[in-house]
């Protein structure tokens, strides 16, 4: 499977263009909901492209940035219980909650890693028995599947001490029906198995 | 946790029941797992996102990719020490 050149063909970005010109028949405000459309965007000059009536609005980016503040308080109250290991995505260490935030509170003494996938969470339960690790479960639809498998191999592997504060989120319920079919990324349609062409 | 990454698989294991493979990110060298893509194997370029592979990729649009990222400054979550397997 190629996944760059698809989206790098000068032809069919004109014709695209050209086509979004003759549709737009009135001011659009469309929001990006990922930080890397935004830098693709600005990067590569499509914001100055796009007609005069469509304006790009830069919007919250990652899961990380859409996660409920009550989420992320109750992520910091598991986190300062001295029996718990705590275990995230690196990307919201630095997320703040009501009063603080993982990083500051890693560095007052509790237990809190990294983890670049969640299965490693697993891994650092099997290690440490005799504390609960706890997995910040956080993510569209294309962090659950991997997820699921960590809850999924802990029960296989006879893990008891691990577990999860889940914060899933859809992205499809959150476009509106005008929208059909839905716009979704190639990753999420790699996990979702639906197509982007 | 938001980007895939595209690596090579530089080795398939088992680990206890689970298809898992080594894959390398342009040096950095991690473990993923291959049981939601069951039809790749060693030598082969995957598409790596949370720890699992999701997609056979082709190897020059993964150089390329990888280059891409690394420009961004999108590498370091894959830079970081992992645990032994």
């Amino acid at each position: 499977m190629k996944y760059l050149d698809e989206y790098r063909d000068g032809r069919v970005a004109a014709k695209i263009l050209s086509e979004i010109g003759r549709v737009t028949t009135r001011p659009w405000t469309l929001m990006e909901v990922c930080g890397g459309q935004t830098h693709s965007i600005v990067k590569h000059g499509v914001d100055r492209m796009l007609p005069s009536q469509i304006e790009l609005v830069h919007g919250p980016g990652c899961p990380v940035c859409v996660t409920p503040l009550e989420q992320i308080d109750k992520a910091h109250a598991i986190a300062r219980r001295p029996a718990v290991l705590f275990t995230s995505f690196g990307d919201m260490l630095r997320v703040p909650g009501s009063h603080t935030d993982l990083l500051r509170l890693k560095s007052e003494g509790a237990d809190v890693r990294i983890v670049y996938a969640p299965l490693d969470a697993v891994r650092l339960a099997q290690e440490y028995p005799d504390r609960e690790v706890v997995f910040f479960a956080i993510g569209f639809e294309t962090t659950a599947p991997a997820n699921a498998l960590a809850v999924t191999r802990a029960k296989e592997l006879g893990v008891r001490n691990f577990s999860m504060l889940v914060s899933q989120v859809l992205v499809p319920p959150a476009i509106p029906p005008s929208c059909s079919p839905p716009v979704i990324g190639y990753r999420a349609s790699s996990v979702r198995g639906t197509s982007v062409r | 946790m938001c980007l895939a990454i595209p690596g090579k698989v530089v080795e398939v294991f088992q680990d206890r029941g689970l298809r898992m493979a080594r894959v390398d990110f342009g040096g950095t060298v991690k473990k993923a797992c291959l049981e939601q893509l069951p039809a790749a194997g060693l030598g082969d370029y995957v598409l790596v996102h949370v720890g699992f592979a999701l997609s056979v990729v082709d190897p020059a649009e993964a150089e390329r990719t990888y280059r891409f990222l690394e420009e961004l400054g999108q590498l370091d979550e894959i830079r970081m020490p992992e645990g032994p397997a």
